[in-house]
């Protein structure tokens, strides 16, 4: 694929068009920490402050605890990322 | 001289990777590589098809993921496919060592 070649506006997607695609669908939060959250994607804003629902909190891939509601302060998430795959039994 | 057409802003140099395979090197021992849909003045990206490569105190680990938001504050440097073709056969002689985190 050549540089440039797909630029324009069809095949952009700037983070602010991500975060506007996203709401409500089921995601997957990593933090710096490494720990992983994956839950319902309840709102969002453009710090990645997150809000989410029915969320489970993953470290080393297992599973440790769960959350009805939980607030994630954007400064510590390292991505963002769609699951229509949910990870739950992927990692090991 | 402003106008100058050899000069190109860091960010047109990115700008002009949307739409190819991309490598990201980020601080502390992750990198990832996907296709880059966009990206925002922090060089917060939007990536697709991503393999992260991340080595932690538990090991070497690889995960895919469809499609993420990066957050651009850990990123260390952005490389082209062209660099990525070079060096990422040394990366994939090692895969046998790493613990693939399969996703779907």
């Amino acid at each position: 694929m050549s540089i440039g070649g797909e630029k324009g506006s069809a095949s952009t997607k700037t983070p602010a068009d991500f975060l506007k695609s996203i709401r409500g669908r089921p995601v997957v939060v990593k933090l710096n920490s490494g720990v992983d959250y994956r839950g319902i994607l309840a709102c969002l804003d453009g710090y990645m402050n997150i809000a989410m629902e029915q969320t489970e909190e993953y470290v080393n891939g297992q599973l440790k605890n769960k959350y009805g509601d939980a607030f994630i302060r954007g400064n510590n998430v390292l991505y963002i990322s769609t699951s229509k795959r949910t990870l739950a039994e992927g990692s090991s | 001289m402003a106008t100058n057409p050899s000069q190109l802003l860091p960010s047109e140099l990115i700008d002009r990777c949307i739409g190819s395979k991309i490598w990201v090197i980020m601080k502390g021992d992750k990198e990832l590589v996907g296709t880059l849909r966009g990206f925002d003045v922090y060089v917060n990206m939007v990536l697709e098809d991503v393999t992260e490569y991340e080595i932690t105190a538990e090991g070497r680990r690889i995960t895919k993921l469809d499609q993420i938001l990066l957050n651009g504050n850990n990123i260390a440097i952005v490389s082209d496919n062209h660099s990525f073709n070079v060096y990422m056969p040394l990366f994939r002689e090692v895969t046998s060592l790493w613990t693939i985190s399969q996703t779907n």
